[in-house]
């Protein structure tokens, strides 16, 4: 039999890519770790969740609905959305995660030569998803740990067609206000797409922080990426969201895959958003008490920290990243390395419950007072 | 299709009446890619015996032979198939065993490694892929006197610097650091520029306010998985030099393949909490090249630093060992909190080839030799205790063995190696196909 040529076969920006290698499962990290438990606070996940609802969804789901397939674009739960936002149903589109929509939203609007403009230092799967599909991702550093809107609109030639914007941004938290936003839409003036991805919306509870599903009705161009993962705690389930004008949908609904999200998660989904004000709130309490406990401490131990928006917080830590990772690792926790975020040295941590937190800062401590 | 750079390749049959034709091939196409004459000929020798050998050996073999211009290199590229314990012969220890008076079919392949400026064997299943090279002559550069000056207006990367910046910064990195911690392509600036143009190492250059070198720090990748370092140098005080430097690296690597990232030579200007220590090797002969500043590094006793850092996350894996490694392994692992199960293997040595074929990289100028297993014959400690012997009758005073702990068979050889006189002084987490084991001998 013939080698495969997979030198011809796959397109150079393919075979140059470095694959995301997710960790392996928890047993199996806990056994060579040696740790009869593992806190999980490297993926931003609502350790609360989910709301009630969700429960009584995942309890009554009949098996037999197994053998079925879902319905093919969320025809439910569009409409819960639309009712819950006040827009046509047609607007949204629901993925699997907001992951999926990113692709969706890529491969709608780039082709071979296109660019995307958005930070260097954000979540990192707007420039994978560019760069493994053969489009340039153009990375405009952060300026004081935020968005840069004059870089990125400088930044900007005719090839552009989407700028991605984390509002908050993964993973320093950080904002822009309504001033903000609005003066860098009225810049690109409809030039481009505008992607608001606001994974982290229903954590921030802020005054001028500005809402992309009113925006949009200003500016058609705007795309605004929304998902269950993280204030809704349904990460394992995979459902995430976009929303936009009516006629960009109907772009991004062409290059989208169909039956990618499954029954059992569109009713979650669904279960999630209904009477989802108390949960909310009791998610910011533990979350604004978590950033209490442990804001103070990185204080006394003179550490550099970053904690704004969102359900996490950064901070810099007197050794590789990765080296503070394995240490905590062997204490049963497990914090996001930031090297790859282009931040050496520094961890994410999730913001979680009391008690876990309070694990979380016994082991902090104990690793570093050992090293000190 | 395009050929890169107008490589020239040839494919032919191992007979010794093609010799001619071979010779003509590499030494024209060699002059033709700018090589000097004495290099060209000597790469027209070095394939020449390579081709009579394997007429000898191999007779009628398909052999595809590929010339190519590495910038700052020739490249030949002999891809044949064969059994790899044939090539005992390009061991550096062979000479012991061939000459005159002594078997003289293998003296080709000994004279062909030898009349390189570097060669390669790789094994693709059973193919052989036999690389030598010929570097280009560059002009050298020796150190002059200086003394470091504050920095003036902020100092800042800069991106894609321009060659003649690149020539200065190496000018500069000679003169004011001891010579045992210069990459060694600083000597010869127009090397190290051309080695940046083609990517075969990578450049972070630091300058200050008005335009003027302030650091410099390379790396390249000698493994898919690990990307090693040297520096960083800097020339000016005050700025933040060093730490401006191995951030533009961080931010360089750490999206790549790479998974760890070591020095190769790390200068005492690094950020010690960027990096975990993995241990110290001593250095061979510490600078033979160029003058040494009275740092007392000319004298014995000198070590070099070996850092690393991981550039994802681990989650750890499993890894071979020899029974005599596995407390040192133990213990390494403990100390650098990386989880590994550690499987043992032994092998008693019935199935294993003949002959044995180390890869040897030298370092002269430092005395250092690095070892590495190609193939594991069954005269592997025999093979052991003649390049030791031939690497101390030729001045090298720090050998050193790496093993891939990837591979079983590699993992095995830590037997012979610890009855040649070796031991195990690190672990290079994930600078292989997997870990790394450093022996030391003596
Ligand atoms: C900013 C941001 N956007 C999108 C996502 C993707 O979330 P999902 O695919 O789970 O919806 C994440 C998750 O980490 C995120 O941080």
């Amino acid at each position: 039999m013939a080698d495969l040529d997979l030198r011809r076969l796959v397109p150079a920006h393919v075979r140059s890519f470095e694959s995301y290698r997710p960790s392996n499962p928890d047993r199996e990290l806990m056994r060579l770790y040696g740790v009869d438990h593992l806190h999980r606070l490297n993926n931003n996940e609502n350790a609360l969740g989910p709301p009630p609802a969700v429960r009584e969804a995942v309890e009554s789901f009949p098996s037999g609905v197994v053998t079925v397939y879902p319905n093919g674009d969320c025809f439910d739960l569009r409409h819960s959305l639309a009712g819950r936002f006040g827009k046509d149903p047609e607007r949204f589109l629901v993925g699997n995660g907001s992951c999926e929509v990113i692709a969706s939203v890529i491969k709608a609007f780039c082709g071979e030569g296109d660019n995307i403009v958005t930070a260097d230092r954000t979540f990192a799967v707007y420039e994978w998803v560019a760069e493994f599909s053969g489009i340039k991702a153009r990375l405009i550093p952060l300026r004081d740990m935020a968005f840069d809107p004059r870089g990125m609109l400088d930044a900007m030639d005719e090839r552009t067609k989407i700028l991605f914007v984390c509002n908050p941004n993964n993973p320093t938290g950080t904002y822009w206000d309504r001033a903000t936003m609005d003066a860098f839409l009225d810049e690109v003036d409809g030039r481009a797409v505008v992607v608001i991805d606001e994974a982290y919306f229903e954590y921030v509870d802020r005054e001028d922080y500005p809402d992309g599903m009113a925006l949009m009705e200003r500016h058609p161009n705007v795309i605004v990426f929304r998902t269950f993962s993280k204030m809704y705690a349904l990460a394992a389930l995979r459902v995430g969201y976009l929303c936009g004008s009516a006629a960009v949908v109907d772009m991004v609904r062409r290059t989208h895959v169909v039956y990618s999200v499954n029954t059992l998660a569109q009713r979650c989904a669904e279960a999630a958003l209904r009477d989802d004000a108390p949960f909310i709130a009791a998610t910011r309490t533990m979350v604004r008490e978590a950033r209490e406990r442990l804001c103070p401490m990185f204080d006394a131990m003179g550490l550099e920290y970053i904690a704004n928006e969102g359900n996490y917080l950064m901070v810099r830590v007197p050794m590789p990243d990765t080296l503070m990772y394995r240490k905590l690792m062997r204490e049963g926790i497990m914090v996001r390395t930031m090297t790859g975020f282009r931040f050496p040295n520094w961890i994410r941590v999730s913001l979680v419950q009391g008690p876990v937190m309070e694990d979380f800062c016994r082991a902090f401590r104990r690793v570093l007072d050992k090293t000190a | 299709m395009q050929v890169r750079d107008h490589s020239v390749s040839l494919r032919l049959a191992a007979e010794a009446r093609f010799i001619l034709l071979v010779q003509g091939v590499v030494e024209q196409g060699a002059a033709a890619f700018g090589l000097d004459r004495g290099k060209a000929l000597r790469l027209t020798m070095a394939a020449e015996e390579l081709l009579s050998h394997l007429a000898e050996t191999s007779a009628g073999v398909a052999v595809d032979l590929t010339l190519t211009p590495g910038g700052w290199c020739v490249r030949a590229d002999f891809s044949f198939v064969a059994d790899p314990s044939d090539l005992w012969a390009m061991n550096l220890a062979a000479r012991e065993d061939i000459g005159p008076g002594r078997s003289m079919d293998r003296l080709g392949l000994l004279l062909a490694a030898r009349m390189s400026d570097g060669f390669e064997i790789r094994l693709d299943g059973r193919v052989v892929h036999l690389e030598l090279r010929q570097d280009h002559a560059y002009e050298a550069v020796t150190p002059r006197p200086v003394r470091a000056a504050d920095a003036r207006g902020e100092v800042r990367v800069v991106d894609d610097p321009e060659p003649a910046l690149i020539r200065e910064a190496c000018a500069l990195a000679v003169d004011h650091y001891p010579a045992h911690l210069v990459n060694e392509t600083f000597f010869t600036p127009g090397k190290a520029v051309q080695m940046a143009d083609r990517g075969d190492m990578t450049v972070a250059l630091a300058v200050d306010g008005t335009g003027a070198p302030a650091g410099l720090m390379t790396w390249r990748s000698p493994s898919e998985r690990s990307v090693g370092f040297c520096g960083p140098y800097v020339f000016v005080r005050g700025g933040g030099t060093a730490g401006k430097l191995e951030e533009w690296m961080f931010a360089a690597v750490a999206r790549t393949r790479a998974v760890s990232l070591f020095s190769e030579l790390a200068t005492a200007d690094l950020t010690a909490e960027n990096y975990e220590l993995l241990g110290r090797l001593p250095l061979g002969r510490p600078g033979l090249r160029g003058a040494m500043p009275a740092d007392g590094a000319g004298q014995e006793g000198v070590e070099l630093d070996i850092l690393f850092r991981h550039l994802r996350e681990d989650s750890g894996r499993a890894v071979w060992t020899h029974p005599a490694l596995r407390p040192f392994l133990e213990a390494a692992y403990d100390q650098l909190v990386l989880m590994r199960d550690i499987r043992e293997v032994d092998h008693a040595g019935a199935d294993l080839p003949e002959r044995s074929v180390f890869s040897a990289r030298l370092r002269p100028e430092l005395g250092i030799a690095t070892l590495a297993p190609m193939v594991a014959g069954r005269d592997a400690d025999q093979a052991v205790a003649d390049h030791v012997r031939t690497l101390t009758h030729d001045g090298y005073r720090s050998i050193l063995f790496r093993l891939d702990l990837a591979h079983g068979w590699q993992a095995a050889l830590a037997g012979s190696l610890v009855r040649g006189g070796f031991a195990p002084r690190l672990v290079l987490p994930d600078a292989g196909k997997s870990d790394m084991v450093v022996f030391l001998h003596g």
